[in-house]
């Protein structure tokens, strides 16, 4: 072990927002991103990104590197440019440009999996007309390790490189697996990318059969149908977003002068050994309270918690349910939010886009709106409403949870100004 | 023909790799001459099969040297 592990760099490209500072004003706007998209199909989509508009925000990237994003990206689906554009955003953010640490200190974990989905929707027609006309390239574009290779490349990466899955978990479970190569000190650094997941037709028909999907419904806003812990809940809406942590020993960012944003305290995973798409109380409240214990912070003094909160009933009955046995007679103190109210449900991304939304919220000390919070759920629990409230933040959690019995907790604490 | 097939041979290549002019796609060139590595040789070849609206069998392709043959092979299916 080499000690504390911090973040010293993040980005982010979703519905609310294309990069850090864009997605705190998302944030404090409290609008919910999600639109219909024509068909009555909800979504949070992200509107109006290209990479070459990502690159151009970020002039201090070196020439050659903006050169081989074009070149190894400039034509790949969303979910490549995106993860891209986001871990460009990060490594600006960090300041890694310097040379330290070395590139083969430096580690790339993406979470996701079935990430290309949509990309096979799009190529389909094409090896449908002939199988001659099927791009050879999609050899390479079909593979999750695509992110990998790709950002290695343009970042000119050389240390450890994987994905990692956990489902809707999957961002949270990459930031564990980040955070433990680094105390490990198997690397000084690691990009921790939550991979922006686009369902393809087929996967979102089977969200909408098994009736976890809010859908349109007539007179309604669109904007209205994601409602976490609201009575109204009616099943999540699906986010598109891509997100990135660069995750650091504390000695190393230490000695390279890097301002952290956050310690990465505590962090737990564990299965409920269950298949289903059927949370459990009992397995969500020991991760949480095995991250703090791992943490040594007690229940009572977490200020924050970004909930898993999607906004199906029972997942969030079950959520609430879990909250009031790892906070007893604490459970009104932290301020409890559902980031996926405003960017959809980022599905694999989703740890990573809500690592960053919370992150925001330390540093700058808001707690953003729950835009769609009318009647909540829970007379107790202490939720934000349509304003952003001021708040001063030290200490917050950070669920996922999967289908699959998947769940994880991690802990940041806000480093000292 | 050669020049219809020329022509689709260089559109295919720019939309690969936009940096190359389109006078810089001659018949005595290879396309990996012009940069195009192995995954994007493979994907100029079945953008300009798509574009022309023929298929050339992949073992076909072995006896490819440059951009001349990549275009007389194609002739010869169109």
């Amino acid at each position: 072990m080499t000690g504390p592990v911090v973040v010293t760099g993040l980005g982010v490209v979703c519905a609310a927002g294309c990069g850090p500072a864009a997605f705190a004003a998302g944030l404090r706007s409290g609008r919910s991103a999600v639109t219909d998209d024509g068909s009555g199909a909800l979504a949070a989509a992200v509107s109006g990104f290209s990479l070459p508009g990502a690159l151009s925000a970020l002039p201090g990237l070196p020439a050659a590197m903006r050169d081989r994003a074009v070149r190894a990206a400039g034509r790949a689906p969303l979910p490549l440019q995106a993860a891209l554009a986001a871990a460009l955003q990060a490594w600006d953010s960090a300041r890694l440009a310097g040379g330290a640490p070395p590139a083969s200190r430096i580690a790339v974990v993406v979470g996701g999996h079935n990430l290309g989905g949509q990309h096979a929707d799009e190529v389909r027609p094409r090896f449908a007309a002939s199988p001659a006309y099927l791009p050879g390239r999609y050899a390479l574009r079909y593979l999750d390790t695509d992110h990998v290779g790709t950002v290695s490349e343009v970042l000119g990466l050389a240390g450890e490189g994987f994905t990692v899955g956990g489902a809707s978990a999957s961002g949270n479970v990459a930031i564990i697996c980040g955070a433990r190569l680094v105390a490990a000190g198997d690397a000084d650094a690691c990009l921790v990318i939550g991979a922006l997941t686009r369902l393809s037709a087929m996967e979102r028909q089977a969200f909408v059969n098994l009736g976890a999907l809010a859908t349109a419904a007539p007179g309604a806003d669109p904007a209205s149908r994601c409602r976490p812990f609201d009575a109204g809940h009616c099943g999540f809406v699906p986010g598109e977003g891509a997100a990135c942590l660069v995750l650091e020993s504390a000695r190393s960012a230490g000695g390279r002068g890097a301002t952290p944003w956050a310690t990465v305290a505590g962090y737990a995973q564990r299965l409920d050994g269950n298949s289903q798409a059927d949370p459990d109380a009992a397995g969500e409240a020991a991760v949480m309270t095995e991250a703090l214990r791992r943490a040594g912070i007690p229940a009572g003094q977490v200020d924050y918690v970004s909930t898993h909160g999607t906004g199906s009933r029972l997942g969030d009955e079950t959520e609430l349910a879990a909250l009031r046995t790892v906070f007893g007679d604490d459970f009104g103190r932290p301020w409890l939010n559902a980031t996926k109210g405003l960017t959809g449900h980022c599905l694999c991304a989703a740890g990573v886009v809500e690592a960053v939304a919370t992150l925001i919220q330390l540093r700058e000390g808001f707690v953003h709106p729950n835009p769609n919070l009318d009647h909540p759920i829970d007379p107790v629990a202490r939720f934000a409403g349509p304003s952003p409230e001021p708040a001063g933040l030290r200490v917050a959690l950070s669920n996922g949870f999967g289908f699959g019995g998947i769940n994880t907790s991690v802990v940041f604490t806000r480093a000292a100004a | 023909m050669t020049d219809n097939i020329l022509a689709a041979i260089a559109r295919s290549v720019r939309t690969v790799l936009p940096e190359i002019g389109p006078d810089q796609v001659r018949q005595d060139r290879s396309l990996s001459d012009l940069g195009c590595n192995s995954v994007d040789r493979a994907e100029v070849v079945s953008l300009t099969m798509e574009d022309l609206g023929i298929d050339v069998p992949v073992n076909a392709f072995s006896g490819v040297t440059d951009i001349g043959t990549l275009a007389d092979l194609l002739r010869a299916y169109a």
